[in-house]
């Protein structure tokens, strides 16, 4: 008996070709579009219905809203946190929470010194880092293996810009070395927690955005403080990581590349063609694509420019660079989309 | 005839203890405040800008030598106050609403007090209506706005769109700054003036007003 069907074999699913990119692996009919840092902007808040700040607080909203990256924009990844103050508001930093139209802000850095770190017990179930946990497990029981799931978390030199201040921490790196090692120590059980909470409730993989960037602090410095810290920390995560460093990197990622993460999420301000070359295949890269002369305010042609651009360089998987800007128009998110489907 | 370049190698170097001793040290041998500003503390900053541009200095340098700076200017109120130094033009100064980063604008502010000009510094999330309100009563040479976020750069523009509202914006020059921000955007929101880091602020600030 023969059993009539499709004889042609399926394309991998939009998370199985995300996963494959991401580790190096199997190649599709085309390129992964992902999102490690999210995107999100007013015309899918107003579609979804959703709306700041009730989407940084509420799980399903926070869920609801993710989802929209790969159910209206056809990305296939969804990342459900949209600010990068989850953890400053759990170590009790005063946080506003914004609105549509203004992302979160930090307030108040209340750490000066390594005495004044204070982790609490109950961290995992602070508000702020709940709502991030529940809205990743609502996704993954929703989407199950059709779409990726991007956690993120702020790694502990973030963590130190928020806590202390970016300024005054800045000048301790030149001052007081010291107690700056000694704070990214104090901070990494945060990382690490969060990081492995997210994975278990749900991510497939999780960003760490750590903004050792190019105009922030030389490559001497992201080796002095950066390649310990994260040889440190990474070992303890049990799953696999994507660095979100952004800025001019091309004189750092000799050092990115020894570090562990099984990606980096770069912007289009370090050529895709150099990174591509820079990285030797050693880590896989992610983004690409210029949010805010491009996205922002660029043509569906200027991003499908730019998306195939970074496609022939041999990224392993195209996105916006960065954070989108809340006025980008949909119709360039789904230009990357477009771009990415003509195949390799 | 006072050496002063020690003290402009001791701000190129960050090191505020000693800009603040061979300030103390000039002063005492009887060199005047504004020769110590011109050729120890800006000539200083102007090498530090340099290197800031070129990419042998990153932040944290900036920090240092705008930090050895402000205590050198310290050092020298006391005498700026008794000779009464004209100032060669009033900035108001400050982040746009909705952005809480000021790292640049403090430097920048700091450089342009170091260079000679008056700096009103409205800190940050500075509303539009107070930078308006801001250049109608103080009526500065130039207004300087700076954007961290590519979320909050929209909001310069709107700024200068307020200005024009109120009738001010030919009263004022309008310099744009802040990591994400562009020679393009600043064209594209009707600035006069855009400049990339600390170290450019001084010498696009003097040109704005001819200097």
């Amino acid at each position: 008996m023969t059993i009539e069907g499709n004889s042609e074999k399926p394309d991998l699913t939009p998370r199985r070709r995300f996963l494959a990119n991401l580790m190096g692996g199997r190649k599709g009919k085309r390129l992964s579009v992902s999102n490690p840092t999210h995107v999100v902007c007013l015309e899918l808040l107003n579609q979804v219905g959703v709306h700041f700040p009730d989407a940084h607080l509420d799980a399903r909203q926070m869920a609801e809203l993710a989802a929209a990256g790969y159910e209206i924009l056809g990305f296939d990844t969804v990342m459900p946190e949209f600010s990068v103050q989850q953890e400053a508001a759990a170590l009790d930093c005063e946080v506003s929470w914004g609105s549509d139209t203004m992302m979160p802000e930090i307030l108040t850095h209340p750490v000066k010194d390594v005495s004044d770190v204070v982790i609490p017990e109950n961290f995992l179930e602070k508000p702020s880092i709940r709502v991030v946990l529940d809205a990743i497990s609502i996704l993954r029981h929703e989407y199950g293996d059709r779409v990726a799931i991007i956690g993120k978390v702020m790694g502990p030199w973030t963590l130190c810009y928020h806590m202390v201040g970016v300024e005054d921490f800045l000048l301790m790196t030149v001052l007081e070395p010291d107690k700056v090692t000694a704070l990214l120590d104090a901070y990494i059980p945060v990382t690490v927690a969060f990081a492995n909470a997210q994975l278990r409730a749900g991510a497939d993989v999780v960003t760490l955005p750590d903004h050792a960037t190019g105009t922030m602090v030389s490559p001497k410095t992201y080796e002095k403080f950066l390649v310990p810290l994260h040889h440190k920390m990474l070992p303890q995560i049990g799953g696999p990581t994507i660095l979100h460093c952004c800025g001019k990197c091309l004189d750092r990622v000799h050092l990115i590349i020894t570090e562990g993460y099984d990606a980096w999420h770069f912007e289009w301000i370090n050529d895709p063609k150099k990174t591509v070359e820079a990285a030797r295949g050693e880590i896989s890269l992610l983004g690409g694509i210029n949010t805010f002369d491009c996205l922002l305010r660029g043509t569906p042609e200027d991003v499908y420019e730019q998306a195939r651009y970074n496609i022939e360089a041999g990224v392993d998987s195209i996105g916006p660079e960065c954070a989108i800007a809340l006025e980008t128009p949909i119709a360039n998110l789904k230009a990357i989309v477009a771009a990415a489907e003509e195949g390799y | 005839m006072v050496d002063l370049s020690p003290l402009s190698g001791a701000i190129e170097k960050g090191d505020r203890e000693k800009a603040v001793q061979l300030t103390a040290e000039a002063l005492s041998a009887g060199a005047k405040p504004q020769d110590i500003i011109i050729h120890g503390l800006q000539s200083g900053m102007g090498a530090v800008g340099e290197k800031f541009s070129s990419g042998e200095y990153f932040l944290p340098d900036m920090l240092m030598a705008a930090r050895a700076m402000k205590a050198a200017l310290e050092v020298l109120k006391p005498s700026l106050e008794k000779t009464g130094i004209p100032t060669i033009g009033k900035v108001v100064i400050g982040t746009v609403e909705g952005d809480m980063h000021d790292i640049g604008k403090n430097v920048v502010a700091t450089f342009l007090s170091g260079s000679g000009f008056e700096v009103f510094d409205l800190g940050n999330n500075v509303p539009e209506k107070k930078f308006v309100d801001e250049v109608r009563q103080k009526k500065p040479d130039i207004l300087g706005l700076s954007a961290l976020l590519t979320t909050t750069m929209p909001v310069m523009g709107r700024v200068i769109k307020g200005l024009d509202v109120a009738g001010l914006r030919s009263s004022v020059k309008v310099i744009v700054g802040g990591a994400p921000v562009t020679q393009d955007y600043a064209n594209f929101i009707g600035a006069d003036a855009y400049a990339h880091d600390g170290g450019q602020a001084i010498p696009v600030c003097k040109q704005l007003l001819g200097k």
